[in-house]
């Protein structure tokens, strides 16, 4: 079952999305993996120590938010570098990487605030990806993706504007008067974007014949 | 004040009609499914095995519209009385995937799935006949959704007519308070109407996507896991809308609470991030060895959804029925 086809792309430009998609999935993974073993102690615990909810409960919470939150914040900057890769070539990649980096960086030490340099990182990242599906839609050509033909692109352009803007109302937005206008556009374009990345692209060759 | 015992009388005809059809029924489905273990596990049955999935789904599809009229009977029956006015607050609209019944929804999903399937259809059927006769009997055995219809919402709403009875405000007072917050915030939340049904199609598809993986594995054909990546997208979008459209709902019950930690929503959460790194991965198929650990992030995600499933019914919470 060798699945081998022929290659779409210069093979540093390839290198850096594989490595940006391994990391994502070990990222997500990993949070996987920590969920599993987190729900695992919990189930213990409530029948191994009476009393646990009230008294090992908020400890339990403060270890696994203390173990997550480097996940989630590595998840979102890999995300976040995940949007620039379409538009620019490799040397203004890593310029708008840094950029963008530095601005989230700069921001959360002004505020002492990592959701505020979280948000800064994320807001400049939807305002790239809304750039790229902007350019994918007139099909302005130069853009960057794995997936091929029109649709599935945008369709692609579009899932990663929803999960960008909903790691924004999760981190900046939750209790804000955008919450819900901007969660529910995220929801939109998540399950559009998914619907049209799943079902537009085109099938691939079957290598055995099955 | 609307007669207390003509409600009491009410509910419980309701819920012994039920059982009194549900009884003879569940017997036929428990037939009916291991008719369909045997057609699938029994070669020269195997002619034979769309035929019983079909009379096993047709089975299934009575219960459920039996299911859904005692739901109506229910719905007739079971008003919250304000204990000091004496007024009707309103209804209650127990959604029919609650409790004992998520099971035998999943089976009916499922069985509804396994005779539409065009790609691999014969392959595939004795894994999702087999799935659907373990989910049936798993829902007519454990859930008991005809014999022992909705325990905790029956036992609620029994124990709150008693306290309305009792002549004490006190205990009258305490118990509406309990069964009129149950009414507004969980069963007549149009999020309970549309959360859970989208759940149980996702599940039922990647149980079909799961059978496509085995076959993946064992005959090593790309086709299959193609069949497998088909079911799993399916799954995918209503797994995500459905997780997404709890997500506001969460914010707004459990304000203040590291609700993402709690068990069937950390499991939950976990599933889709499996579910979502075999998809994301699988864009890269035609990489030397992608093949495998797409397959094994799609056997993992599928392992996680049955986890997930159980911490329903192992891991105390907000979703627990423990």
């Amino acid at each position: 079952m060798a699945e081998t086809g022929p290659a779409v792309r210069a093979p540093r430009r390839g290198a850096w999305d594989f490595t940006l998609m391994a990391l994502t999935v070990a990222l997500l993974a990993a949070l996987g993996v920590q969920s599993f073993v987190g729900t695992l102690y919990a189930w213990w615990a409530y029948r191994a120590q009476p009393g646990w909810e009230q008294l090992g409960y908020p400890a339990f919470v403060d270890t696994m938010n203390a173990i997550a939150g480097p996940l989630v914040i590595a998840l979102v900057v890999v995300m976040g570098l995940c949007v620039p890769k379409r538009l620019f070539r490799r040397r203004a990649l890593v310029a708008a990487s840094a950029l963008m980096l530095a601005a989230g960086v700069g921001a959360g030490v002004v505020a002492r605030s990592v959701d505020t340099g979280l948000g800064v990182y994320l807001g400049l990242a939807a305002l790239i990806q809304v750039a790229v599906v902007a350019l994918t839609l007139a099909n302005a050509g130069g853009l960057t993706y794995v997936t091929e033909g029109v649709l599935a692109k945008t369709g692609s352009g579009l899932l990663h504007l929803g999960f960008v803007l909903f790691c924004l109302v999760v981190v900046s937005l939750q209790g804000s008067r955008w919450m819900l206008p901007v969660f529910w556009s995220a929801t939109l374009l998540l399950v559009g974007g998914s619907a049209l990345s799943f079902w537009a692209r085109p099938r691939p060759t079957d290598p055995s014949g099955g | 004040m609307p007669d207390l015992l003509t409600i009491a009388a009410d509910v419980d005809a309701a819920a012994a009609s039920l059982r009194g059809v549900g009884a003879i029924l569940s017997a036929g489905l428990v037939l009916s499914a291991l008719a369909l273990v045997f057609a699938a596990l029994y070669p020269p049955a195997r002619a034979r095995l769309r035929t019983a999935l079909v009379a096993h789904t047709s089975l299934l599809a009575v219960g459920e519209a039996l299911l859904l009229w005692f739901h109506w009977r229910l719905w007739n029956a079971a008003v919250v009385i304000d204990p000091l006015t004496g007024g009707v607050t309103g209804r209650i609209a127990v959604s029919p995937w609650v409790e004992s019944e998520k099971l035998y929804v999943w089976a009916l999903a499922l069985a509804v799935m396994a005779i539409v399937a065009r790609r691999h259809r014969d392959e595939l059927a004795p894994g999702l006949a087999l799935a659907v006769a373990v989910l049936t009997l798993g829902a007519i055995i454990w859930g008991r959704p005809f014999t022992d219809p909705l325990p905790d919402f029956l036992g609620q709403y029994r124990g709150y007519l008693q306290a309305l009875g009792s002549g004490s405000t006190e205990l009258a007072m305490a118990a509406w308070q309990g069964i009129e917050g149950a009414r507004r915030f969980y069963y007549n939340t149009w999020y309970m109407w549309v959360h859970p049904p989208l759940l149980f199609v996702s599940y039922a598809s990647f149980v079909a996507s799961f059978v496509a993986t085995v076959l993946t594995i064992r005959h090593r054909r790309s086709s299959f896991e193609r069949t497998a990546y088909g079911w799993a997208r399916l799954g995918y979008l209503p797994l995500t809308l459905g997780m997404l459209l709890g997500f506001p709902w969460a914010i707004m019950a459990w304000q203040g609470e590291a609700w993402w930690w709690s068990g069937k929503v950390n499991m939950s959460i976990m599933m889709w991030l499996l579910y979502t790194a075999y998809l994301h991965g699988r864009l890269y198929l035609r990489r030397r060895g992608m093949w495998k650990v797409a397959v094994g992030l799609a056997a993992l995600s599928f392992l996680t959804l049955v986890l997930t499933y159980l911490a329903t019914y192992i891991v105390p919470g907000a979703h627990s029925v423990a």
